[in-house]
């Protein structure tokens, strides 16, 4: 059984990560609108991604998977199995997002799409504490706590909705009418032309890249709210292994993200 | 009055055929206001309705007829969707084929998730998803039915893998041969410019068949390294099952709406790009283009999935003492293949993706006009399509190797470079792609490098030559038809192997990039790595999934008849390609003095597709009349063979440890594994 000062360890571990990652977050945009230097980005991202993959979706634990000699049957072995299968999916949709960044830096090279700044911050940081609120309720659940759980869980998919529509209605103007008036509470300038799929190969890998990325989001909600509602019932107080799945998963939504942002509203000069 | 479900089912294919037929002509009549006998859309119906109808005759209405159906209402209800909303908002309804472009792109896909739901394939996914638990296992029908429905058993999937893999073989051979019997002799003889089919002319026939040939060939070959892997792999390494028997069976089932996709894009009107899909051709062709882009990205997730599953098995499942240097090579082999079917396979649904969506939405990607880079795409696409033929090779590089010390009685030689050659053979192999682009116009610094790792890839494969060779010297050689086979893939992958090189010189490559060369040079690898290993696969397996052996007789001649037309037919090609036959042409000059040559080609096409059949019939004749073989046929030292056959479902009743090398043959005293004795541990 875990004791009271490691339930805190692990609660606390969690804020610390997130405040590094927040601060860091904070760098690379400061970065970007000041010196603009490349290196210092990618390896801001390098870094957030670490931390990503090591704290939060505990990577580690693919080498704590019990052994051959475990029965079969059992559910520990079952887990290190379902473990690797996720992370195996994880490096295979890797190659996707792989794959849209290439096309990105062959088309765009070191421009960039011309787009609100500050939107592009404002749901960065969404998603990133949505990542946090995502390992808390895992470590919650982990603690033996069901009701931190649920409302943690919950937090993160508010603001996973939150991150999409942003996405989806504001920078893809779904609704101009609503897209206008919220970008022009960031301060978005007076007669830009919002950016269509079929504006010049900016707007295609733009709405590729983000639109590659929210779908992810949507099954990552989807997700979420699967274990938010067999959470409820209990289901998982016992075998906590789709909590962690669906946790690793949004959290490799982030870390697709943490390279995307800055590939999209960062690195090189807007045109 | 006792039915045949074999009679029933034509009879319904052909009933529901017309029935299709009819009502496709019929709402093209509605919309067009004119009837098109030969038209896209009721031959799209036809084929619909016939398919779902022949497995309804079959099997009645569950399992594969309620995916199909599913498919083709899950079709027509996307379909209809997007038409409605098209209509809504003023855009054209409807277009040369029925539907609108978008309208059939969503229509497919919504199909092929229908399907999915439909086969029952996600039920339990589905059912877990609402928090409710589902037996482990699930009892299979007995006898033939159990392969029409959703299965967990791998040894099921892997035969549903491995007949499918057969049908689509004989659909593109049946392709091949129809547009070699056009090319025997120069001048346009039957695909004339007159000929109307599927709203396409001869010519256009030819290229879309062309095109298909190949998509279609390289599915049939995925699915059937996927039987081979599916059914051996555990086994092999005596696990009950796959790691993830629901991801095996919803892998295998995505690949039947694929097939359809596929079949689809042909009487859809086709496209004439070739397999690989290049834009911009492929960013103007027919409806068809899209169909078979959407094809091949389902089968692709068919083929990562199962790729997942083979790592996570061999990776999880091993049994006792079973470590990585005693692993049967196929296993190694498999394992290589399958890291490069889970990572690589989504850069070629990614680069389809592109030129989908920049169809769809004018996006600009491939589209110079606006800043797009079409070398872009070829770079994207050969990224997964160069390390493919690995894919289809490796497993079958593994077979021969998997095979040949159980016919040569002889121990392996050099077990673990043959063992790592296969890891060798993949890494080295992902970064050869842009050896197809030499004449491509890409940056030319990217010429040399490429020309040198390309040459390193006869490295690792020359390592696994030397072994075969080693292995055979000394030998007490036995050749039943599955060691013809393996012997016949050695020949003839060698001259696929040497013939390679050449291509890789990018002095060279300039010249013999487009011509019927590289035809012969890809065919003679393709056969000699996964053709002929297959069949030697099928020919060695096949008593210990029925508990009978196929005809010694009639499998020698399938071998005999099979190997001098295919060797004649590749030299030809490159015989004649090397004196400027270009590849992917419906037509020739007769000046070029070609026409003999051709002749003798589609000879051997032919004899090559008699042989073909003459394996079929003795392959389905043989599951209820060969000869009982239920033991170790052909004395194997293999885990799989010291139980008698057929194997039970979840294998072994008595696990087993593995105390010795595998592959020991002739060697006194020497043990690979020991079943636990009394059936301790027994695990059910």
């Amino acid at each position: 059984m875990i004791n009271k000062q490691e339930k805190t360890n692990l609660l606390s571990q969690g804020v610390f990560i997130f405040v590094c990652l927040a601060v860091l977050t904070l760098l690379e945009f400061l970065v970007a609108v000041t010196f603009n230097s490349l290196v210092v980005l990618v390896v801001v991202a390098l870094v957030k991604a670490g931390l990503v993959l090591y704290y939060y979706m505990h990577m580690s634990k693919l080498n704590e998977n019990p052994d051959a000699a475990t029965d079969h049957e059992s559910y520990a072995f079952k887990t290190g199995t379902n473990r690797a299968g996720l992370w195996l999916f994880l490096l295979s949709d890797a190659f996707v997002f792989g794959g849209l960044m290439a096309m990105r830096l062959n088309l765009l090279g070191l421009t960039r799409p011309d787009l609100n700044q500050n939107l592009g911050l404002f749901v960065t940081v969404v998603l990133l504490v949505s990542s946090f609120f995502m390992n808390r309720g895992e470590t919650h659940l982990h603690n033996g706590n069901r009701a931190g759980f649920l409302k943690n869980t919950m937090i993160t998919f508010i603001l996973g909705l939150a991150f999409l529509l942003g996405v989806v209605m504001i920078e893809w103007h779904a609704i101009p009418s609503v897209a206008e008036a919220v970008l022009h509470l960031f301060g978005e300038p007076a007669g830009r032309t919002p950016l269509k799929p079929s504006s010049g190969v900016a707007g295609a890998a733009f709405f590729m890249m983000t639109g590659m990325h929210a779908f992810h989001v949507l099954t990552g909600l989807i997700f979420l709210a699967v274990i938010w509602v067999n959470g409820k019932r209990g289901l998982y107080d016992e075998k906590q292994y789709p909590v962690e799945a669906a946790a690793v998963y949004w959290h490799f939504i982030d870390v697709v993200w943490i390279f995307f942002y800055p590939a999209l509203y960062l690195i090189g000069t807007a045109i | 009055m006792k039915h045949n479900p074999l009679r029933n089912a034509f009879v319904f294919l052909l009933a529901f055929g017309a029935v299709g037929y009819g009502a496709g002509l019929g709402i093209d009549r509605f919309v067009t206001g004119d009837f098109h006998f030969s038209g896209a859309v009721a031959a799209a119906f036809a084929l619909l309705f016939s398919v779902a109808a022949f497995f309804f005759g079959l099997y009645g209405y569950r399992g594969v007829t309620r995916g199909l159906t599913f498919q083709v209402v899950g079709m027509f209800a996307g379909a209809l969707f997007v038409t409605l909303i098209r209509t809504l908002m003023g855009l054209k309804a409807f277009d040369a084929f029925l539907f609108s472009e978008p309208a059939w792109v969503f229509g497919g896909l919504v199909g092929a998730i229908a399907f999915l739901f439909g086969v029952g394939v996600v039920s339990d996914w589905m059912k877990w998803a609402r928090g409710i638990d589902t037996p482990e296992h699930h009892e299979d029908e007995p006898g033939w039915r159990k392969f029409f429905g959703v299965s967990l058993d791998h040894k099921v999937i892997g035969i549903q893998y491995t007949v499918t893999a057969l049908f689509l073989i004989s659909v593109g051979g049946l392709f091949a041969l129809i547009f070699r019997t056009e090319l025997a002799e120069s001048q346009l003889q039957f695909l004339t410019e007159n000929l109307r089919l599927f709203d396409q002319s001869g010519p256009q026939l030819y290229n879309t068949l062309m095109s298909l040939h190949g998509m279609i060939m390289i599915v049939s070959i995925l699915l059937g390294i996927a039987g081979i892997m599916n059914y051996a792999v555990p086994m092999l390494i005596g696990a009950r099952d796959m790691a993830f028997p629901r991801l095996n069976a919803f892998a295998y089932w995505l690949s039947v709406p694929a097939i359809m996709l596929l079949l689809m894009s042909l009487v859809l009107g086709g496209f004439d790009t070739g397999w690989t899909g290049y834009p911009p051709l492929s960013a103007r062709a027919p409806v068809g283009m899209q169909m078979f882009f959407l094809g091949v990205f389902v089968a692709g997730w068919s083929s990562i999935l199962g790729g997942l599953n083979v790592i996570a098995t061999t990776l999880r499942m091993r049994a006792k003492g079973m470590s990585p240097f005693r692993l049967p090579i196929l296993v190694w082999s498999a394992l290589a293949a399958s890291i490069i079917q889970l990572t690589a396979t989504q850069l070629i649904g990614l680069s389809f993706q592109l030129v989908m969506f920049q169809r769809l939405f004018d996006m600009g990607f491939f589209d110079p006009a606006k800043g797009g880079n079409p070398v872009l795409f070829q770079h994207l696409f050969w990224f997964y399509s160069h390390p493919v033929v690995y894919v289809f090779v490796l497993p079958g590089l593994g077979v021969i190797s998997e095979l040949l010390p159980v016919f040569a009685r002889k121990p392996l030689f050099g077990y673990r470079w043959v063992a790592l050659s296969s890891l060798g053979i993949a890494t080295v192999g992902s970064i050869v792609w842009a050896h197809h682009m030499f004449a491509s116009g890409m940056n030319e610094y990217l010429r040399v490098p490429f020309m040198y790792s390309t040459m390193l890839v006869a490295v690792p494969t020359g390592v696994k030559f030397f072994s075969w060779v080693a292995t055979l010297w000394g030998g007490k050689i036995e050749t039943p038809t599955p060691m013809l086979f393996v012997l016949g893939s050695i020949v003839v992958f060698l001259f696929g192997g040497v013939t390679g090189p050449p291509n890789a010189m990018v002095a060279l490559n300039l010249h013999l990039h487009d011509t019927y060369w590289v035809v012969g040079h890809f065919h003679d690898t393709i056969f000699g790595g996964f053709v002929f290993p297959f069949f030697a696969a099928l020919y060695y397996w096949f008593p210990k999934a029925t508990g009978r052996r196929m005809n010694e007789f009639w499998g020698k001649v399938h071998f005999w008849l099979m190997t001098p037309s295919f060797l004649v037919l590749t030299f030809g090609m490159m015989f004649i390609g090397l004196r400027g036959m270009r590849r992917r042409i419906v037509d020739y000059d007769p000046a070029q003095g070609f026409d003999h040559a051709q002749l003798i080609l589609t000879i051997c096409a032919f004899l090559i597709a008699i042989s073909i059949l003459i394996f079929l019939i003795n392959f389905f004749r043989s599951i209820k009349h060969g000869e009982v073989a239920t033991g170790n046929v052909w004395k194997s030292r293999s885990p799989e063979w010291q139980v008698p056959s057929p194997m039970p479902a979840h294998n072994y009743d008595v696990p087993f440890e593995v105390v010795g090398e595998p592959y020991d043959y002739g060697l006194a005293g020497s043990k690979y594994i020991e079943f636990a004795a009394d059936g301790a541990g027994k695990k059910h």
